[in-house]
């Protein structure tokens, strides 16, 4: 008997029939369709307790308070604005909303590393054990300190308002070395103004909420400028009609039509880098019509009318100065602004009663001495600095920093060392110089002096400063490079030794002072969990090298930890006894400079705990009656300059006077001026744009992996462009691949790129969009200062 | 004419083919599928509510200030009174020196596991609104070994997992709406 074909038949026909009785298909069906519920790939939140925790952001200087929601106390989930802080009132800016993603990095370093092979080898890099990787560093600093070569070791730090840094200064001065940079600034520069001009180490404060009248020469205030969260609160209180109150006109005066131009009540166009010129301009008009404020010239002013330097010889005052070279007409040829424009401007700030002029570039980076000079002037001419006070000095530490650093023999003669690179002419004041990119040349160029040992904390020069590829040379020029990145950046790639920090949410730190504010200003930033990696506080890691270092080092660092310092912060405040900790409810129009706060607690232990709970500790600036110049005034004529310029040097070279460094190439070939803007939506910074945030960019921003540059549709038309057409923007630096945007808020003849793209480490994610903006700009060191800036670099752009 | 076959095709025998398939495919369905589809799991630590009947069920299971509800609790929770073993027992001894000590969560199986996609509020599903624990989870109180638990090998939960045919019944019967947003947010 054999088995028929009609016979299976039967059996299969049973055999489905049988099945459709039993829950195999259904089962089957409803189960693969969980199943594609739970795939590996698909995010499914963890579940637990929900809780809420107060912190304070790090990721920029702005000093936001943050309130993140954990699950189960461990897995943060979202970060938002904490309503109750004292200046950010609820408010993030679109880098702290996306914090998270820095958190949750799959680029995060979750441990020590040590390079094993080449030097900026990204896998060449083994995981080492912490005792071991401080060992190597300890040895190192210990090597090179018994060769009497101290001022060899050297550190680039981006954060600069954080007790880490005062540590560092600390570890410097007890060590020997004066080779302590921090990522350059506009603040280098406007530190180095006001110590010129009146004496004081301070960062300037402008009094925005009480200002009726601003006059801005291109400080990005909706891009990101200072404490971008309080400015932009600010901005939106101008344009809110208040019951009594006159409205703030904004007037930007910028070459490119920016946001915050577009939204400004008047928007100036003047040509790209001569905003210095049309201060003076209305300076002239002020002074000829005699609309200045009289009785503070007279009486707190030093060399507005002419004077006599230290060697009898009669010198012309600014006044002279400015009347005789800034007239509405000479000023109008160089700007591009009407002459009438420039009058009425005049007379519109002389007419305020709460007047403030704000400058700054797209680009937060030092300016030309003369420059920030020029503006301080125009402060000083309409009142500002007087007893309104709409402009304040802040000094930049609120308290003595630290201790005096213990200092032996050794300290004394490394700190005595020249730093590295530094111009002779750099003017002798409160303030040192930071001379960032001048080192960088030297060490790039094997010039003066061998660094040994290159610390780099919380900075990515690599990629951020402007010229990045001097930092990439200098890097490789460098003895030994370490770095406490928390993410494998750019810079952290040419380290040999990589100690990495806890990440911005994780750790205890603090934020000593906001940019802009017109207040003293302190705040702890409390971690919102525990750190997830196998990474150590820098601050920690400092304080341990100094204790395997002995001596007088560690005697100048005696601290158990980073958590101690902090605390000592909050016994400085208590001990003070003057400021007040403060919630939302704070008014900073309610501060004036010089009259000290009524302290509102008394023990340091109180003061601690209202800190970490995500209170702030706030105190007025000083008043401007003392100026510790020369002349004891505030110097229109900076004294403090005789040192630096020669004896038979012009008068102007001793005060604010136009003076643009002129771009390097060639003008037939090169025949366009690039700028850089920045935006909220683009993080310029030590963090790269977390996807969250490349969400944001308009797609006629980024196409893809493509930039776009905005080009006058004048300058488009002459060059053959279309709009979104592939090009090659060239400048004496580099060429890189761009798209085109033909729109008329830039002016002819001149390409807009946006700086924040072009990253070259981290992940897909973030790497290779765009162009890098600091790989095509150009640095030009201020003659006097040393430092480096950036205005507009020469450029071609041809069809791809 | 035609040859007739020898065949096992032949009327009558038919019928016992189909049979064999039909009963075959029954008693795969119905007899080995089930057993093929669920993997048996043990948990990780042994453990029994009935010997913990000192503690009120609320010590355990509460509502947090939020309105959500803790279900399993976490090691803390545990420690509070297993900080040192309180018996010999083995399992007392993995649940203090592997867990409590090394602050590690056990890693529960849990029999009544919702997927991601489901919304569902312990805080609306209370005794107080007239439905007991047990119309959806097991009758723990007596219980003298947990059970085992069974993972579905396709979806990956529990053979207990309530299925929604499960909730729209009982929303039916009380006047719940059914609609899909209630529990697919």
């Amino acid at each position: 008997m054999s088995l028929g074909r009609r016979a299976f038949l039967q059996f299969v026909g049973g055999a489905i029939g049988g099945t459709l009785l039993t829950p195999i298909p259904w089962k089957l069906a409803d189960d693969s369709a969980i199943w594609t519920q739970n795939w590996s790939w698909r995010p499914s939140p963890e579940r637990g307790e929900i809780t809420e925790t107060t912190g304070t952001c790090l990721l920029c200087p702005g000093g936001c308070g943050i309130q993140a929601r954990l699950v189960n106390g461990h897995r943060a989930i979202y970060v938002k604005g904490n309503p109750d802080h004292a200046v950010s009132r609820g408010g993030l800016c679109p880098v702290g909303a996306a914090g998270l993603q820095y958190l949750y990095a799959p680029y995060r370093i979750t441990q020590p590393l040590k390079q094993t092979g080449k030097r900026g080898d990204p896998q060449g890099f083994q995981p080492i054990a912490w005792n071991e990787a401080l060992k190597i560093v300890a040895d190192k600093l210990a090597a090179v300190r018994k060769k009497g070569l101290p001022h060899t070791v050297a550190c680039i730090t981006g954060q600069d308002r954080s007790s880490v840094t005062d540590l560092w200064k600390q570890f410097f001065a007890a060590y020997g070395s004066p080779n302590l940079y921090t990522m350059p600034r506009h603040s280098d520069s406007t530190r180095l103004a006001v110590a010129l001009a009146t004496g004081y180490d301070a960062d300037l404060g402008f009094h925005l909420e009480k200002a009726t009248y601003v006059l801005n020469f291109g400080a990005p205030l909706l891009e990101g400028w200072a404490a971008p969260v309080r400015i932009q609160q600010i901005f939106s209180r101008w344009q809110t009609e208040q019951p009594g109150l006159p409205k703030t006109e904004l007037v930007h005066v910028e070459s490119r039509c920016s946001l915050t131009a577009s939204k400004a009540d008047r928007w100036i166009a003047c040509k790209p880098g001569t905003e210095a010129a049309l201060a003076l301009g209305i300076a002239h008009v002020l002074i000829r019509e005699k609309l200045y404020d009289a009785a503070f010239v007279s009486e707190k002013v030093f060399g507005f009318e002419d004077w006599t330097d230290a060697a009898g010889a009669l010198r012309k005052g600014f006044k002279a100065l400015v009347l005789a070279k800034y007239s509405p007409k000479d000023v109008a040829a160089v700007t591009g602004v009407d002459a009438q424009v420039i009058q009425e401007l005049a007379r519109e700030l002389a007419r305020q009663k709460n007047a403030v002029v704000l400058w700054g570039q797209s680009s937060d980076t030092p300016n030309n001495l003369y420059h920030d000079l020029a503006f301080l002037a125009l402060n000083a001419l309409i009142g500002a600095l007087s007893d309104k006070a709409m402009v304040s000095l802040v000094p930049s530490q609120p308290w003595q920093a630290l201790p005096e650093p213990a200092m032996d023999l050794e300290a004394f003669k490394g700190l005595g060392q020249k730093p590295l690179g530094q111009p002779t002419s750099v003017p002798k004041t409160k303030v040192r110089p930071n001379t960032l990119h001048a080192f960088l040349n030297a060490l790039a160029n094997g010039e003066e002096y061998p660094i040994e040992l290159l610390f780099v904390h919380e900075a990515n020069p690599a990629y951020g400063l402007s010229e990045n590829t001097l930092a990439v040379q200098a890097l490789q020029k460098a003895g030994m490079v370490v770095s406490f990145a928390s993410y494998l950046d750019e810079t952290a790639a040419y380290a040999d030794l990589i100690l990495p920090n806890h990440n911005a949410f994780e750790r205890l730190d603090d934020v000593i002072g906001l940019p802009g504010a017109p207040f003293a200003f302190y705040a702890v930033a409390t971690p919102i969990l525990k750190p997830h990696y196998d990474t150590k506080s820098t601050g920690d890691v400092v304080l341990g090298l100094a204790k395997t270092l002995g001596g007088t080092v560690a005697q100048s660092l005696p601290w158990k930890n980073y958590e101690e310092v902090l605390k000592l912060r909050a016994a400085k405040i208590a001990e003070g006894a003057t400021g007040l900790l403060v919630d939302a409810t704070f008014d900073p129009a309610s501060v004036e400079p010089g009259v000290s706060l009524r302290a509102n607690f008394k023990k340091a232990a109180d003061v601690w705990k209202k800190l970490t709970a995500g209170s702030c500790w706030v105190e007025a600036p000083q008043a401007l009656d003392a100026c510790t110049t020369p002349s004891g005034r505030f110097e229109l004529a900076c004294q403090g300059l005789l040192a630096s310029v020669s004896t038979n040097a012009g008068d102007e070279l001793f005060m604010a006077h136009y003076k643009p460094l002129p771009p390097s190439g060639n003008a037939g070939e090169l025949p366009l001026l690039l700028t850089t803007y920045r935006s909220l939506s683009l993080a310029p910074g030590y963090v790269p744009n977390a996807p969250f945030m490349n969400k944001l960019l308009p797609d006629d921003l980024l196409l893809k992996q493509d930039v776009f540059v905005e080009v006058h549709p004048e300058t488009a038309r002459k060059l053959g462009l279309r709009h979104k057409a592939k090009a090659v923007l060239k400048t004496p630096l580099g060429e890189a691949p761009v798209r085109v945007r033909v729109a008329p808020t830039v002016p002819a003849d001149v390409v807009a790129l946006p700086e924040g793209l072009g990253h070259t480490a981290y992940d897909e994610y973030v790497q290779g969009k765009g162009v890098n903006a600091n790989s095509l700009v150009e640095v030009h060191l201020d003659p006097v200062t040393g430092l480096g800036t950036v205005w507009a670099t020469r450029a071609q752009l041809r069809l791809a | 004419m035609g040859e007739v076959k020898n065949s096992t095709s032949k009327k009558g025998l038919g019928i016992v083919f189909f049979l064999a398939g039909f009963v075959g495919a029954l008693i795969l369905g119905w007899v080995v599928f089930p057993n093929l589809l669920y993997s048996s799991k043990t948990q990780p630590v042994t453990f029994l509510h009935s010997s913990h009947e000192d503690s009120s069920c609320e010590d355990c299971h509460y509502f947090r200030d939020d309105g959500s509800y803790s279900g399993v609790p976490g090691v803390a929770k545990c420690a509070e009174c297993h900080e040192e073993p309180m018996t010999e027992s083995e399992d007392e001894r993995i649940l203090v020196e592997e867990y409590i000590q090394q602050e590690r969560e056990i890693p529960w199986l849990v029999y009544a596991w919702q997927p991601d996609n489901v919304y569902f509020s312990h805080a609306a599903h209370t005794e107080e609104q007239g439905i007991e624990c047990v119309r959806c989870h097991r009758d723990v109180s007596a219980e003298e070994k947990m059970p085992v638990y069974k993972e579905n090998r396709i979806t990956g939960y529990s053979k207990n997992t309530m299925k929604m045919v499960e909730c729209e019944k009982c929303h039916a019967e009380k006047g719940a709406s059914n609609s899909c947003h209630i529990c697919h947010k």
